[in-house]
C-alpha cells in the first residue's frame, strides 16, 4: 500500500467513487425529505455531515498507505479507549490506563515491523501480534500486586483488561489488515460493509420498525432494523465482490454474516457497556454520531471476525 | 451479585470544546503529558531566547496553597512564573486568564487550558464568583494560584494600581501570599506585539506573607491591594533594571 499504487488500484479506484456515489445518493435523499416531504431531517443532517468528514479522512488515510493507516488505526484505538476510561471511570487510575495505553501502541507496532528473523512473509508480525494480549494481562495482573492493594483492583483489572482486548487489539485487527496482499479489497469493504450496515439498520429500523430487538440494552434498536441490516449485509458481497475476486460462495456468506450480524452484535456490546454506566453516549466527539467509540462499535466486533475467517481459507499475505 | 459502581468523568457527554472551556478541568493522561512536554519547551526557549534568570526561588518552596501575586505587562509574565515551578506540581498551577480574552477564539482556548492550565476569570461579571472558585481551589493544599492583580497587561511598563479582588481573596484566610517582580518583559513582548524579541527577563520573587489577621471589610481588602502593590514595586526597586 502507497499512494502511487493507490493511484493505479483498481479496487481502491473503484471504492473511491463508490463513497462519493453513496454520500452523493445519501445527500439526496435526506435533501429530499427536507425539501420535498418538509421532515425534521436536522439531526439526520448533522450525522450525514460527519459521514462526510469521516468518509474525507478515511480514503485519505488508505490512501496514504500501510503505515499511516496503522498509525490511524492505533490513534482511533487509544482514543477509542480512552472514552470507555473516562466513562467507565478507569481513567482515574493512570498506572492500568498508561499499560492499556502501551498495549494498544505494542499491537500497533506489531502490525507495522516484520517478523524479526524473517520466518513470516511480507511485513506485520502475525505471531506476536495475536500474543499482545498475553503480555498486556499479564502486566495489568501485575499492577495491584506492585501496590500492594487489592480493594478494587478487580474491578480496575477487568476493566483494563477489557479496554484492552476489546477495543485496542479486536480493533487493531484493522490495522493488521494493511499487511494483506488484498490490502485494499479487505480495507475498503470491511469499512464500507459496516457503515452500509449501520445506515441500513437505522433506516430500516425508521421506517418499519415495531418490534425492541432488546428493550433492556438499546430501545432505539428493532428487529425490523437488524433484519433489514442483514438482508442488505448478504448482498453486498456479491455487489462488491471485485474486492475479494478468490472468495467462493461459502465465504462470501461468511462475509455478510459477520458484517450483518457481527456488526449489529458490536453496536449492541457497547449498548451494554454504556447502559450498564448509565450514559447515552461514550463522549460527543463526532456531532451527529456521538464519541469515536460510538462510531467504530460494529467495525470492532466485524473486524477481527473477518479478518480470521479471510485468514483461515487464504494466506492472508 | 450487588452491582459495580462506576465513577464516571463528569463530562462524557461534553463535545471536545466543551471540556476544553470546563473548570475545574477532568484529570487527563494526555494534556498532562502535553502540559509537561510544552513546559519543558518553554523553560528551554525562556533559558536560551531570553536568558530568563530567577532571584529567590526558595520563597516558592513549600507543599501548602500558594497565591503569587506579580505586575503584568506580556503573555511572558505567566510563563516565567510557571517556569518557575517545579514540573510535578505544574497540573496544580493555575494562572488567572481573562475569560473574555482566553477562553473564546478556539487556539486560545487550547493554549490557556492545555499548556497554561489556565483558570477562567470573568474579569467583567461575576467577579466574585470567579474569585469564590478560586477560594475553593486554595483549600485543597498544594493548589498555587497566579493572579495579575492589575487586571490587565500595563501598556507603558508601570506597575498600574491592583484590584481590591486579590484583597478579598486573601484577606482573613491562612494561605501564603507571595508578590513577585518579572524584569524585562515589556522590553520583550509588549501588548501588540506578535512575537518575543529576545530580550533579558528576571523574575524576582519576594517573601511570602500572609493575611489571615485582616478583616474582610471595604478597607482592609484595599489596603492589603495596595501593600501588595507596594511589596511588587520594592522589589522592582531593589533588584530592577541596573
Amino acid at each position: 500500500m502507497s499512494p502511487q499504487i493507490a493511484l493505479h488500484d483498481p479496487i481502491f479506484r473503484a471504492y473511491f467513487f463508490i463513497v462519493l456515489i453513496s454520500l452523493a445518493v445519501g445527500g439526496a435523499v435526506l435533501g429530499f425529505l427536507r425539501m420535498v416531504l418538509k421532515k425534521d431531517t436536522a439531526s439526520m443532517f448533522r450525522t450525514y455531515w460527519s459521514w462526510l468528514v469521516i468518509a474525507a479522512i478515511g480514503l485519505l488515510v488508505v490512501f496514504a498507505g500501510r503505515i499511516p493507516t496503522i498509525v490511524g488505526v492505533t490513534l482511533l484505538g487509544v482514543y477509542a479507549f480512552k472514552e470507555f476510561a473516562r466513562a467507565s471511570g478507569l481513567y482515574r487510575d493512570w498506572w492500568m490506563t498508561g499499560v492499556v495505553y502501551a498495549g494498544i501502541i505494542t499491537v500497533g507496532i506489531a502490525s507495522l515491523v516484520s517478523h524479526p528473523r524473517g520466518e513470516e512473509p511480507g511485513t506485520g508480525w502475525y505471531g506476536f501480534f495475536v500474543a499482545v494480549p498475553v503480555f498486556a494481562i499479564a502486566l495489568i495482573l501485575l499492577i495491584p500486586i506492585l501496590r500492594n492493594r487489592a480493594r478494587g483492583e478487580l474491578q480496575r483489572m477487568s476493566l483494563a483488561i477489557v479496554g484492552f482486548v476489546y477495543i485496542g487489539w479486536m480493533f487493531g485487527h484493522l490495522g493488521f489488515l494493511a499487511n494483506a496482499s488484498n490490502a485494499y479489497g479487505f480495507l475498503c469493504y470491511i469499512i464500507f460493509a459496516t457503515a452500509v450496515s449501520d445506515v441500513a439498520a437505522f433506516t430500516f429500523g425508521k421506517i418499519f420498525g415495531r418490534h425492541p430487538l432488546r428493550s433492556e440494552i438499546s430501545p432505539n434498536k428493532t428487529w425490523e432494523g437488524a433484519i433489514g441490516a442483514l438482508a442488505v449485509s448478504m448482498i453486498l458481497p456479491w455487489l462488491l465482490r471485485f474486492s475479494f475476486p478468490f472468495f467462493g460462495v461459502r465465504q462470501l456468506i461468511l462475509t455478510g454474516l459477520i458484517v450483518g450480524i457481527g456488526g449489529q452484535l458490536g453496536d449492541l456490546s457497547i449498548s451494554v457497556i454504556k447502559r450498564d454506566i448509565g450514559t447515552k453516549d461514550m463522549a460527543a466527539t463526532i456531532p451527529g454520531h456521538g464519541g469515536i467509540l460510538d462510531r467504530i462499535d460494529s467495525l470492532i466486533y466485524a473486524a477481527p471476525l473477518f479478518m480470521h475467517m479471510a485468514g483461515y481459507y487464504y494466506p492472508l499475505r | 451479585m450487588k452491582r459495580w459502581r462506576y465513577d464516571s468523568a463528569n463530562d462524557v457527554e461534553r463535545t471536545p470544546l466543551a471540556r476544553l472551556r470546563q473548570f475545574p478541568r477532568e484529570p487527563d493522561m494526555l494534556v498532562y503529558g502535553l502540559r509537561s512536554l510544552g513546559a519543558l519547551i518553554i523553560r528551554a526557549l525562556l533559558r536560551v531566547y531570553n536568558r530568563f534568570e530567577i532571584v529567590g526561588h526558595e520563597n516558592l518552596r513549600t507543599n501548602r496553597s500558594l497565591v503569587i501575586v506579580a505586575n503584568h505587562c506580556s503573555h511572558l509574565d505567566a510563563l516565567c512564573l510557571l517556569a518557575a515551578l517545579p514540573l510535578r506540581k505544574l497540573h496544580r498551577a493555575f494562572p488567572a486568564a481573562a475569560s473574555d480574552y482566553f477562553f473564546q477564539s478556539v487556539p486560545r482556548l487550547w493554549i490557556a487550558a492545555v499548556i497554561m492550565n489556565a483558570l477562567p476569570f470573568a474579569r467583567q461579571i461575576r467577579v466574585r464568583k470567579s474569585l469564590s472558585l478560586c477560594q475553593e481551589l486554595l483549600a485543597n493544599p498544594g493548589t498555587i494560584l497566579i493572579i495579575f492583580p492589575e487586571g490587565t497587561r500595563s501598556t507603558t511598563g508601570e506597575i498600574r494600581e491592583f484590584k481590591s479582588g486579590i484583597g478579598a481573596l486573601v484577606a482573613g484566610r491562612d494561605v501564603a501570599v507571595v508578590p513577585c517582580f518579572i524584569d524585562g518583559s515589556f522590553r520583550a513582548w509588549p501588548k501588540g506585539r506578535r512575537l518575543p524579541r529576545p530580550g533579558k527577563l528576571r523574575l524576582v520573587v519576594g517573601a511570602p506573607r500572609n493575611y489571615r489577621a485582616r478583616n474582610t471589610d471595604k478597607i482592609d481588602i484595599c489596603a492589603i491591594a495596595a501593600e501588595l502593590r507596594d511589596a511588587v514595586n520594592e522589589l522592582r526597586q531593589k533588584n530592577g533594571s541596573h
